[in-house]
């Protein structure tokens, strides 16, 4: 989905290799647009490194970040996000209207948008592309997010109206994906368009600010500017993404001054980036929280006090001053403070050992000769996975193995390969004591995909949690459309969750954009790399 | 000769049934599904069981192996998982970068290696000839990936001399020159292992040539030292050289696959380390299959080259 890749996914940080670290301080900058008292100039190529090559150029099939990323440029689309992650129209002209009874969206269409070939975007390409999802045939991976919606028709060329079977709060943010030209897919059938690679991946045609130029496969990919971008013509002539090995080899090619824009700075080369002259580092907090998550079919695991023990004796501020150098803030709950359902008042269990050893005393856990917790001639003893190539998973497996250890519980740390990793932790096998992950988060902070009770058996909720006062606020939540009540609601299961502990909450990460000095008017959103660029121009000094 | 070529092409089919079963099965049983298939929030279970149901995932091993086993002797190495393209399209259209990464890897090291084995035959037990073996063994047993990014840190981050990674300039048109200087890094670390042992094969059969009696003969004559061993030592010495270059190919083919992730350059190397993290079955087993038709015809020119060179060898 444009803008929002994955409503939650995990998290896969690419394996790092080369640390070469200054000592200078990083410095960061706010992620308000670099000062410049400059006029903007037109022209330029902005060259952005991303990590990997996109697979597919269409908003309804894509499932990685930096195809989106291509996407968000190519296509426009009905309403978009601002860095505030509040919905904003693009080519919608304003806000909804939404009837009174939650069930009927209309939005109204500028009417001087034109797809690349210089044919109009109208309604009827909108309800084209929308009516994809319900289509029977569609194989991507998307349906999920329309279960609520009935139909959708275009009223006539400027007006597309969208039926409900029931209310739902989360539709808004549903309407950020590409609009897709029904003058050029409308007779392909609808079971082979996500394999249809003359428009996916050979040429893509949308009405966004930037045209599809070429894939030059492994290498790059080149974008123009559209002349006739009905927001007014962007001011670069082009963008190019160059596709890299990973994180390392982005690190190097910025130093060098190769590419101008590269987002995800791993936390050790920090300092090194900002050190060198032409590279201005921002930051803004990721739309994410990291976590230690426990297997909560693990008998080890099912008490609620010993959860809370295990929180109790991790001192989580320490980890974020020294694993993440300090871009981060401590998490006590599963939403992130970016998201309006933000609630830090949920029930908190700070660093403190002491109350750690207590717990695990009423949970029937005391200290055998050998120094270790055990019960019933049981020692308390697990294995923490993550996955591999993850510096950061790494050290924080081991400081935890050393902070259990101080109150007399074996930790044992393992990394794996990625895919291996998911295997064991994922549906059907279940095959870990506890994992380090992370969760990037949707637009919309609706907890069923991660805490309902039937996400357990297929979804996402692999660690097996189960509350049904929880269930009850997921199911009720979504057809709350007043935002200040629903977000109450949330407010309550952050608290039931914090309370059970079925996580220990790390924290919500910083996340950091390399950019050349040359780039002007780059704004940090905390979703979409490419948030803006029709206004990021590059000066000629 | 002909009955033994035959023979050889025929082996090659039991052969290249084996590998086939063995890296099927292999990857059949390792850990991980393809990537196409991984957690996202947003697939519906129902969804999932159809994308694997359609790629014939639910299927037993023999089945599945089975279906590829035709679609493969029909000359199709089916569709990506992952980026939903004609495997061979794919292979086409990076194979060209490949070969030209082996091919100036092969030439570096051929023209680096055979002058240097010739000197150090010429001069046995020098310090000039233990530098050498030194660096042979260095260069056999130094890590790919470590003299990778060892050089790109002195080259292209100190000294600025080099590109960090890539085929081509940004937006430059085609340049030769240009190709060149992307080249340099990746082909040197290609070249190292193969330049290695070369050495020591030519170092080796000069030594044993500059030992036989015509040399001492050609010497006695009056010769100058150059004469003898440039115009008679050479031609005898190089002749098993030669045939060591078809042994060199599965070398350069593993070899690639570490080298062409670390400078980015986008060939068949690549493509297989990345299908191999997605998953993407197809492009895996395409690309092993060319590996091992690559290895058993390196061997095959390595064994009939031998025997068109030297006549004492019959088969």
């Amino acid at each position: 989905m444009k803008r929002t890749i994955q409503r939650i996914g995990l998290t896969l940080v690419v394996p790092f290799m080369l640390v070469a670290c200054g000592d200078s301080a990083p410095t960061t900058e706010s992620a308000a647009a670099a000062p410049t008292s400059d006029e903007p100039v037109y022209g330029g190529n902005l060259v952005i490194g991303v990590p990997g090559e996109p697979v597919i150029i269409n908003d309804l099939y894509l499932q990685d970040v930096p195809s989106s990323d291509i996407v968000e440029l190519v296509f426009a689309s009905l309403m978009t996000t601002n860095v505030a992650l509040e919905m904003i129209p693009q080519v919608a002209v304003d806000q909804p209207t939404v009837s009174d009874d939650g069930l009927v969206w209309t939005y109204t269409l500028h009417d001087n948008v034109r797809f690349h070939d210089g044919e109009p975007l109208t309604a009827h390409d909108v309800a084209f592309t929308y009516s994809i999802f319900k289509h029977p045939d569609y194989t991507g991976p998307r349906s999920g997010d329309f279960l609520t919606m009935e139909s959708v028709v275009a009223l006539d060329n400027q007006t597309v109206q969208f039926t409900l079977t029931e209310p739902d709060a989360r539709f808004a943010t549903r309407m950020t994906y590409g609009i897709l030209p029904q003058h050029i897919l409308g007779d392909i059938a609808v079971a082979d368009l996500g394999d249809y690679t003359a428009f996916n991946v050979e040429k893509p045609i949308g009405a966004g600010p930037f045209k599809f130029v070429s894939w030059n496969q492994g290498q790059n990919i080149v974008l123009e500017a559209n002349e006739d971008y009905f927001e007014g013509r962007p001011y670069l002539d082009r963008v190019t993404f160059r596709f890299a090995a990973d994180l390392n080899a982005l690190v190097l090619l910025m130093e060098r001054g190769e590419i101008h824009h590269f987002e995800g700075v791993p936390a050790g080369e920090m300092a090194g980036l900002a050190a060198v002259p032409h590279v201005n580092m921002h930051s803004t907090l990721a739309l994410r929280y990291d976590f230690l998550g426990y297997n909560l079919r693990n008998p080890l695991f099912q008490d609620k006090r010993v959860r809370q023990a295990l929180t109790h004796a991790i001192d989580r501020q320490e980890i974020v001053d020294t694993v993440m150098e300090g871009h981060a803030e401590v998490a006590h709950a599963p939403v992130s403070p970016l998201s309006w359902a933000y609630n830090d008042d949920v029930p908190r269990f700070d660093y403190d050992p002491e109350r750690a050893l207590e717990l695990m005393a009423e949970a029937g856990w005391t200290r055998g000769s050998d120094g270790f917790l055990q019960k019933d001639g049981q020692r308390f003893s697990f294995e923490i996975l993550s996955n591999d190539g993850n510096n950061v998973r790494r050290d924080l497996g081991i400081i935890v193995q050393q902070m259990l250890g101080e109150i007399g519980i074996e930790v044992n740390p393992r990394q794996m390969e990625w895919g291996a990793f998911l295997e064991r932790i994922l549906s059907p096998n279940f095959d870990f004591d506890a994992t380090i992950l992370a969760w990037s988060l949707g637009l919309d902070p609706d907890p069923s995909a991660i805490w309902h009770t039937r996400e357990i058996e297929q979804g996402l909720n692999n660690v097996g949690y189960s509350n049904p006062a929880v269930d009850a606020i997921a199911d009720s939540n979504i057809v709350i459309v007043d935002q200040d009540e629903r977000a109450a609601a949330l407010a309550e299961a952050w608290a039931l969750i914090a309370e059970d502990q079925p996580y220990t909450f790390m924290w919500y990460p910083q996340q950091f954009v390399a950019l050349n000095e040359r780039v002007n008017g780059f704004v940090h959103h905390p979703r979409t790399n490419m948030h803006g660029v029709e206004r990021w121009w590059l000066s000629t000094n | 000769m002909t009955v033994y070529l035959i023979r050889r092409l025929l082996m090659m089919v039991p052969i290249l049934l084996g590998v086939s079963v063995l890296s099927f099965g292999i990857m059949y049983l390792s850990p991980g599904k393809p990537a196409v298939l991984n957690m996202d929030p947003n697939v519906s279970a129902e969804a999932r069981a159809r994308q694997i149901e359609a790629l014939g995932l639910n299927d037993p091993v023999h089945v599945q192996y089975a279906r590829w086993l035709a679609r493969t002797l029909k000359g199709d190495f089916g569709v990506s998982y992952i980026r939903k393209r004609p495997v061979g399209q794919m292979i086409w259209e990076r194979l060209g970068n490949t070969m030209i990464l082996m091919g100036v890897s092969l030439l570096l090291a051929a023209a680096v290696a055979i002058p240097v084995g010739i000197l150090s035959a010429q001069k046995p037990y020098s310090p000039m000839d233990y530098t050498v073996t030194t660096g042979s063994f260095l260069g056999i047993a130094t890590p790919d990936f470590w003299l990778a990014l060892m050089l790109i840190m002195l080259f292209s981050v100190h000294l600025g001399w080099t590109p960090v990674g890539g085929m081509s300039t940004l937006g430059a048109d085609f340049s030769l020159l240009d190709r060149l200087h992307h080249l340099i890094l990746p082909s040197i670390v290609l070249a190292t292992a193969s330049m290695a042992s070369l050495m020591r094969y030519t170092r080796a059969s000069m030594l044993e040539v500059l030992h036989q009696d015509y040399i001492r003969t050609a010497r006695a004559k009056g010769f100058r030292e150059r004469t003898v061993v440039y115009k008679h030592g050479l031609r005898n010495g190089l002749i098993p050289v030669i045939t060591i270059f078809g042994l060199l190919l599965p070398n350069l083919v593993g070899g690639s696959v570490v080298v062409e992730k670390i400078f980015s350059w986008p060939g068949l190397g690549m493509m297989f380390i990345d299908a191999t993290f997605q998953r993407d079955y197809p492009v895996i087993m395409a690309l092993v299959m060319i590996g091992a038709v690559v290895t058993i015809i390196g061997n095959l020119i390595a064994d009939v080259l031998y025997a068109v060179v030297d006549p004492r060898i019959e088969y």
